[in-house]
């Protein structure tokens, strides 16, 4: 009875591997198990991170790895913040975190509070609406291309059967005006059901009987969706937002396979950029400083994003 | 304040049926006590009547007005749910003035201040009102669901069990404070409870339920003294009363199957020999424990309690209950 699992665990280690561990404190082991992890995290997460940090400040270019590499300090941090290229690049990152963001948000919370009425079959409705969020971005970017396409794609299609336009008069992919708004529907259609999913926990996390105490006590529902509804589902809603906010900032895959950054460069957004000057034009050292300025832009926004959230978990 | 009646009243989930054929009469300024067991449809009747739920048949009506198709916010009730079922995000100030801030009302400002502090002040969460409901205690989120309510001038006040959750102390407290609100304010009350001390103690009537019906209703008193049935007899009294077959005390005339002994009911030195199985003193009064041919009776010790574990008593029967074998009580004339 007095034998705990630790007695017999102590019993059972053969004699040579305890002789091995005889004497370590339980602060020692402890690191013996953390250790591990904390390596791993050191090598592929802490290291490249200072070893960008330390590229930022020279000229090496990863295509000419003999060329004796020189430290030209801020300079590169200089150049990036006075190149209007990258300040366009910038400008489309925006835009698309910007709409894509107001569109899931939109979208999803209006479907999570749909499909949270009780009615039959709701359950088959979720399935169906989460679908796009399971298929492989590159899979997605590829259909959507075809239907985009202007002569046989379905939604060009779709839009002139209710416009009654000429269906090869637009092309959403190669008209400047309409690919940043492509890609911002492909995201959408992708995404919003993770918004809509999250949004649906938030809402089924809401108790009947706090809508039945707001019922007796006389709120209207318009009321009861304004003061009960929206803020205990906001924290749930402001998370969504941190993570598809988070993704759509280094949007990358989607835009590859539809525009590649084109028509010109109205869809190249700062991820798609920073590929082209470091594998492209192999500007390392310019690469890597772009590439901090971006990490410090979401670190920052995010940990802004992240109080803002806590304070209203809190309230 | 209204009277509150309610005719016929029947509703049932699927199969089951919650409540049949209910018809009561509230008084205007009355404090009724509906007693009786889980799933005697108590919970039910007070949804029903706040049009939480719809009822299937019967009418309702408050102030001399049906109701049965109005909302909970046309009928004008305040309840208090067994859960908190408060508004989490919100602080305990913001919690007490919802019902007040309701826009069909147009209460000013000041009013909901004034309100709420004096709310606050009879049920003692003053110092917490500008917390999160989420960091109260149980009983103070039970005082502040009352206090949510009482802020209000409903037509009824309908309270589901709102003591049950409450330690011992507490209850006593808020048992004897909404005694008070219920006198001060002339409100009407209706209470749900399965224990026999608050409906004993606050109630101006009982209603009793088995099985969604109202098998007896009337004063704590008439309830006690003149149980309609077995069952009813058996939900008020503690300890509870004593259930014997007739024949025990040679009691039969033919009629009377089971007769009911109260504690009280007992006449020492003469009768039956019973033996004393054990003696609780509770300090200001006695209970023994006997056993009659194997029939186990508790009774009220005489003051001074002559008897010890062990001995052997004499006992009769004293206007014992009597009841036929379908459990109703045989009411005789003049006995």
């Amino acid at each position: 009875m007095s034998e705990t699992t630790v007695d017999r665990v102590a019993r059972k280690t053969p004699a040579r591997v305890a002789r091995k561990v005889k004497g370590l404190s339980d602060r020692a082991i402890a690191w013996l198990f953390v250790g591990p992890t904390i390596f791993l995290l050191l090598t592929i997460n802490i290291f490249p991170l200072i070893w960008t940090i330390n590229l930022s400040f020279t000229n090496f270019k990863a295509n000419r790895p003999n060329r004796a590499v020189e430290y030209i300090g801020l300079r590169n941090y200089e150049r990036i913040l006075g190149d209007s290229d990258i300040w366009l690049s910038m400008q489309a990152t925006a835009h698309f975190l910007f709409w894509t963001l107001f569109f899931q948000v939109l979208i999803g919370f209006t479907l999570a509070w749909l499909i949270n009425k009780k009615f039959k079959g709701n359950d088959l409705w979720t399935t169906i609406i989460v679908l796009p969020m399971m298929l492989s971005p590159a899979v997605v970017g590829n259909f959507w291309t075809f239907l985009y396409q202007p002569q046989i794609g379905l939604f060009n299609y779709v839009i002139t059967f209710f416009t009654g336009a000429d269906p090869s008069s637009f092309q959403m992919l190669g008209s400047v005006d309409l690919a940043p708004w492509s890609i911002v529907i492909v995201d959408t259609w992708m995404w919003t059901p993770f918004v809509m999913l999250i949004c649906l926990a938030g809402l089924r996390s809401i108790p009947d009987y706090i809508y039945e105490a707001a019922e007796i006590d006389r709120a209207s529902k318009l009321r009861q969706f304004f003061t009960i509804t929206i803020p205990m589902v906001l924290p749930f809603l402001m998370l969504a937002v941190l993570f598809r906010g988070i993704e759509n900032f280094k949007m990358f895959d989607l835009v590859v396979q539809l525009t590649g950054g084109g028509p010109g460069s109205t869809t190249e957004m700062a991820s798609i950029n920073l590929k082209r000057e470091a594998f492209e034009k192999w500007r390392t050292g310019y690469s890597s400083a772009f590439a901090i300025i971006l990490f410090v832009t979401v670190f920052g926004l995010a940990s802004i994003y992240v109080k803002a959230l806590n304070k209203v978990k809190e309230r | 304040m209204a009277e509150v009646i309610l005719e016929q009243l029947s509703k049932s989930f699927g199969k089951k049926h919650a409540v049949i054929d209910m018809s009561m009469t509230i008084d205007d300024g009355s404090f009724v006590v509906l007693l009786g067991p889980t799933g005697a449809g108590k919970t039910t009747t007070l949804r029903l009547i706040s049009g939480l739920e719809k009822n299937d048949k019967g009418t309702i009506s408050i102030d001399g007005r049906v109701v049965n198709n109005e909302t909970p916010a046309q009928r004008d009730v305040a309840m208090v749910f067994q859960q908190y079922s408060l508004y989490p995000h919100l602080s305990v100030r913001e919690n007490l003035s919802f019902p007040l801030r309701s826009p069909i009302l147009k209460t000013s400002k000041a009013d909901i201040v004034a309100k709420v502090a004096e709310v606050a002040d009879i049920l003692q969460i003053s110092h917490k009102l500008d917390n999160r409901a989420t960091e109260l205690s149980g009983g103070e989120m039970q005082r502040v669901s009352i206090g949510r309510a009482l802020v209000r001038d409903p037509a009824i006040y309908l309270m589901d069990e709102p003591l049950s959750s409450l330690d011992a102390r507490l209850r006593a407290d808020l048992r004897i404070e909404l005694k008070r609100i219920h006198s001060e304010l002339g409100a009407t009350l209706l209470y749900v409870t399965h224990d026999q001390t608050e409906a004993m103690t606050m109630a101006t009537h009982v209603g009793v339920l088995q099985e969604g019906r109202l098998v007896q209703f009337g004063t704590p008193r008439e309830i006690y003294e003149a149980p309609a049935s077995e069952y009813v007899a058996s939900r008020l009294g503690s300890p509870r009363i004593n259930l014997l077959p007739a024949e025990l005390f040679n009691l039969s005339d033919g009629l009377t199957q089971t007769i009911g002994l109260r504690p009280e009911h007992v006449k020492f030195g003469e009768g039956q020999a019973a033996s004393v199985k054990r003696i609780e003193h509770l300090g200001d009064h006695t209970r023994l424990h006997l056993d009659l041919n194997g029939h186990a009776i508790t009774v009220l010790s005489p003051s001074g309690n002559p008897f010890s574990a062990g001995t052997s008593v004499n006992i009769q029967p004293l206007n014992p209950l009597c009841f036929d074998k379908d459990g109703q009580r045989i009411i005789r004339d003049s006995a």
